[in-house]
């Protein structure tokens, strides 16, 4: 008899908010939230059919539903060509870069400036080093050849003037994942920073302040209460960006090296650049989606597996 | 009631949907075939848009032109013309994009089969197909024209005629490379007339070791990354270039001669040529006849050739009579500027293909008819054709008392010049004579004409489809070698070739080849008939 009421106590519903009702008591918050979900919709769901012109030869009269259906054979290119493996190393290799010392730059730069003492020198520096975020990679491509250029460049002129043996930078594969780099973290820091200074900002003041009192020095401080609390905002942009690994940072790419030098190719050409040549070459979208597909898809993947991984060892550091 | 009413409201508004679209229908019918006084209704006043090539101008001539020219047209069809550019940065892609994307503000569309994509874009849709009929009723003295000289067969696929040829139109479009007469003299050419190919290399030296602040061949190797190889295998071969199947950037599939034009080849993948260009070209760029980051430059090099800054300057014909030596005159008197043609030496020079320049009716077109009826005027009215081929008399050009054409005093033409770039309708009947051309110009064309032979690919219609993906994984290698190969980047050029050579097997070049081989095949057999 008890135990039986019990049981029935355990199966009463909780009473659930009928929909309606939901939607009105949270009106302002629904409102805020519709732009974004309207762009989602517009700009990531109603396109996503669309990547059925991949398994198409597409011609645009009968327009990408009514294009005859080839099955894989728009991916065949990319075995034949023989460079999927080299492209797909490229990407990955340039974007685990630009995570991790990217992420390792910013968090450093953010304490630093944490530490900076004197306000306006804090505000002067953070803006300085925020302005390279909105140079165009157009004319970092131009600044880069203005400055590495054989003939002409600033960097071989002074090695002339000086007596030394000019370099032919733009002939020398090797060097180019270092520009690329560099030239990547140099824009991406300082705006990449905004964050972790803010979520240090964050980090309750009385905890510092009690370690303050308990002798703690900075350096302590750093590596016992800052860091630590930068854990979680460390993990969720690493997941984020993860989910991009295999998205290339096109402008940059294509600003530094062109079209045209193949000498680069094999350590700078990533999926991105060869898509765009592909299309450029022969106006085929059908092939450059397939890529795009491949990407896409590969890309999910590895966010589920990092988020399978990353919530086998903290659930709550998990996305989803 | 309610019910009742919301009812009668959706009949009476399908209704008037129907008798809508009843009447559009009508007025479709009505204006796609000629009134009964021979006419055609235009009584909708329309714009029709115009695809051409080139840079925007920005000097203000041609829009106050096509104001005086859309007085015109707003008269006889009640229409009015507008221009879009894509200009010639990337202008492959622009080209292609802009096609392909459906614009449907799109109605006249600069075409060639050679340069522009026509054949590839007919495949896919982009142009509309346009019947006899409706170039008869639209468009009758193009029509009439080009049937004198029973030239649509060249622009027909699969039975259809898909664009207009510009084929009474004179004009020499095969390349070379311009140079100065007076340098090369100097350098001890006989004469200052550089003859064949291995003299360039002797001109280029004398720059290099004379002229200290020239640069024997600037160029911009971002948009020109096949150099001078394909301007070797012109001149030391017998081979023609098929034209319209690049793979690509570039033209790698070639007839074995002219009196063989239906076997095909590469002699990129055949024989030892392309070995001798490459080790040519490797000596060059050790030389330094060119920059040594040739291939992340894309300066404006042309204007440097003016300048003074270059020795020379790489494209055609018509390009060398019309402005390098008119304008070199101007900016380096006395440099006697000349052009050394591909296949000079060999006289392997092939007349322009008739659709070199053609228009097509975007199959978006939302008034084909219009479309028509602007161009024919274009082409065949003598006041619409010098407004939008030379501009507004008087202020962009005057006629002289011998009937030629000049400009008014202090006209320049870097800076003045029109450039509605009407590429796609030119008139030899209308044409006027150009004073400021080079007045060598008749004597080289007459030259020409005594050996180039007619291209015998017009009308070869090629179907890429069923080898798409062989074709794009070799243009994937070619972008790899060829760009190294033409400016002499590779340490041994022939390992290169030859490894090339292997990845190109391996990418499909015997499947693409055996495919292109039956299409000519076919074509060969048409011919024929």
């Amino acid at each position: 008899m008890n135990v039986k009421g019990r049981k029935q106590e355990l199966t009463i519903k909780p009473y659930k908010k009928p929909l309606g009702k939901v939607i009105r008591d949270n009106k302002v918050l629904m409102l805020m939230c519709l732009p974004a979900v309207l762009f989602f919709i517009i700009f990531a769901y109603c396109p996503m059919p669309g990547v059925y012109i991949a398994f198409t030869n597409y011609n645009f009269r009968d327009g990408i539903f009514g294009s005859p259906f080839v099955g894989f054979k728009n991916f065949e290119f990319l075995l034949k060509s023989g460079q999927l493996w080299l492209l797909t190393r490229n990407t990955i290799f340039y974007n685990l870069s630009f995570i991790l010392l990217g992420n390792f730059l910013q968090i450093t730069l953010a304490i630093m400036v944490n530490e900076i003492r004197c306000n306006w020198f804090k505000k002067v520096s953070q803006t300085i080093m925020f302005l390279p975020y909105f140079i165009s990679a157009v004319l970092i491509g131009v600044l880069a050849f203005n400055i590495l250029n054989y003939d002409t460049g600033a960097l071989n002129t002074l090695i002339r003037e000086t007596g030394g043996n000019p370099v032919k930078i733009y002939s020398m594969a090797g060097i180019w994942p270092f520009v690329i780099i560099l030239c990547n973290i140099w824009q991406q820091t300082g705006y990449g920073s905004i964050v972790y200074f803010a979520s240090i900002c964050g980090i309750d003041s009385q905890i510092v302040e009690a370690a303050e009192v308990d002798g703690a020095t900075s350096l302590q401080r750093i590596r016992y209460i800052i860091l630590p609390s930068l854990k979680p905002t460390f993990i969720i942009l690493m997941l984020f960006a993860l989910g991009g690994i295999m998205k290339g940072n096109f402008g940059l790419f294509y600003n530094l090296i062109g079209p045209a030098n193949s000498q680069l190719f094999p350590s700078t050409d990533i999926i991105e650049t060869f898509v765009f040549r592909t299309m450029m070459n022969q106006n085929n979208f059908a092939t450059s989606s397939a890529v795009g597909l491949y990407q896409s898809l590969f890309g999910f993947l590895l966010v589920m597996f990092s988020n399978w991984v990353v919530k086998k060892i903290d659930p709550d550091y998990a996305l989803f | 009631m309610g019910k009742h009413v919301g009812r009668k409201f959706a009949a009476v508004f399908l209704a008037g949907i129907m008798v809508f679209s009843l009447a559009a229908c009508g007025e479709k019918k009505e204006s796609s075939a000629p009134g009964v006084d021979g006419g055609v209704n235009t009584s909708k006043h329309e714009v029709v848009t115009m695809l051409v090539l080139g840079n925007k101008p920005s000097n203000g001539r041609c829009e106050a032109m096509l104001e005086k020219l859309n007085v015109i047209l707003k008269e006889k069809v009640n229409a009015e013309l507008k221009l879009t550019y894509v200009e010639w940065a990337d202008w492959q892609t622009q080209y292609n994009v802009q096609l392909l994307s459906g614009d449907k503000s799109l109605d006249i569309i600069t075409t060639a089969t050679d340069w522009l994509y026509a054949w590839e874009n007919t495949q896919k849709g982009a142009f509309m197909p346009l019947s006899e009929s409706m170039l008869k009723t639209y468009a009758p003295k193009t029509y009439e024209q080009v049937s004198s000289m029973d030239d649509w067969k060249y622009c027909k696929y699969q039975d259809q005629i898909y664009f207009i040829p510009e084929d009474h139109y004179t004009q020499y479009t095969n390349h070379g490379l311009f140079y100065r007469g007076d340098w090369a003299k100097e350098s001890g050419i006989g004469n200052g007339d550089i003859k064949q190919f291995e003299d360039l290399g002797t001109y280029f030296k004398w720059i290099k070791d004379n002229k200290a602040d020239v640069i024997p061949w600037d160029v911009a190797g971002k948009n020109n990354s096949g150099g001078l190889l394909g301007g070797y295998l012109n001149s030391k071969t017998e081979n023609i270039v098929i034209p319209s199947v690049n793979v690509g950037n570039y033209e790698f599939w070639m007839g074995v001669s002219k009196d063989d034009p239906f076997t095909i080849m590469s002699p990129y993948m055949e024989g030892d040529v392309i070995y001798e260009a490459a080790e040519l070209m490797k000596k060059w760029n050790e030389e330094g006849f060119w920059r040594e980051d040739v291939l992340n430059y894309d300066g404006e090099t042309r204007e440097a050739m003016y300048a003074g800054t270059s020795g020379s300057d790489e494209h055609h014909s018509q390009t060398f009579y019309s402005q390098i030596r008119p304008n070199m005159d101007l900016k380096q008197a006395g440099s006697d500027a000349k052009m050394y043609w591909w296949g000079m030496e060999n006289n392997n020079v092939s007349k322009p293909l008739k659709t070199h320049g053609a228009a097509a009716i975007s199959a978006n077109s939302l008034h084909p008819e219009r479309a028509l009826m602007v161009y024919d005027l274009l082409r065949n009215d003598e006041a619409c054709y010098r407004l939008i081929n030379y501009g507004i008399e008087g202020v962009d050009y005057v006629i002289t008392s011998d009937g030629k054409l000049d400009h008014p005093e202090g006209w320049d033409k870097s800076k003045d010049s029109l450039d509605a770039n009407f590429w796609c309708g030119r008139n030899d009947d209308l044409e006027l004579q150009d004073v400021q051309w080079w007045d060598g110009t008749k004597d080289m064309i007459e030259n020409y004409n005594k050996f180039a032979y007619e291209n015998p690919y017009t009308g070869l219609i090629i179907d890429k489809n069923s080898v798409e993906a062989e074709m794009s994984a070799m243009a994937s290698v070619l972008s790899e070698y060829i760009p190294q190969l033409a400016f002499g980047k590779y340490e041994d050029p022939k390992a290169a070739i030859d490894e090339m050579r292997e990845k190109l097997k391996a990418a499909g070049y015997d499947k693409v080849k055996e495919s292109i081989q039956k299409n000519v095949d076919d074509y060969k057999a048409t011919i024929k008939k």
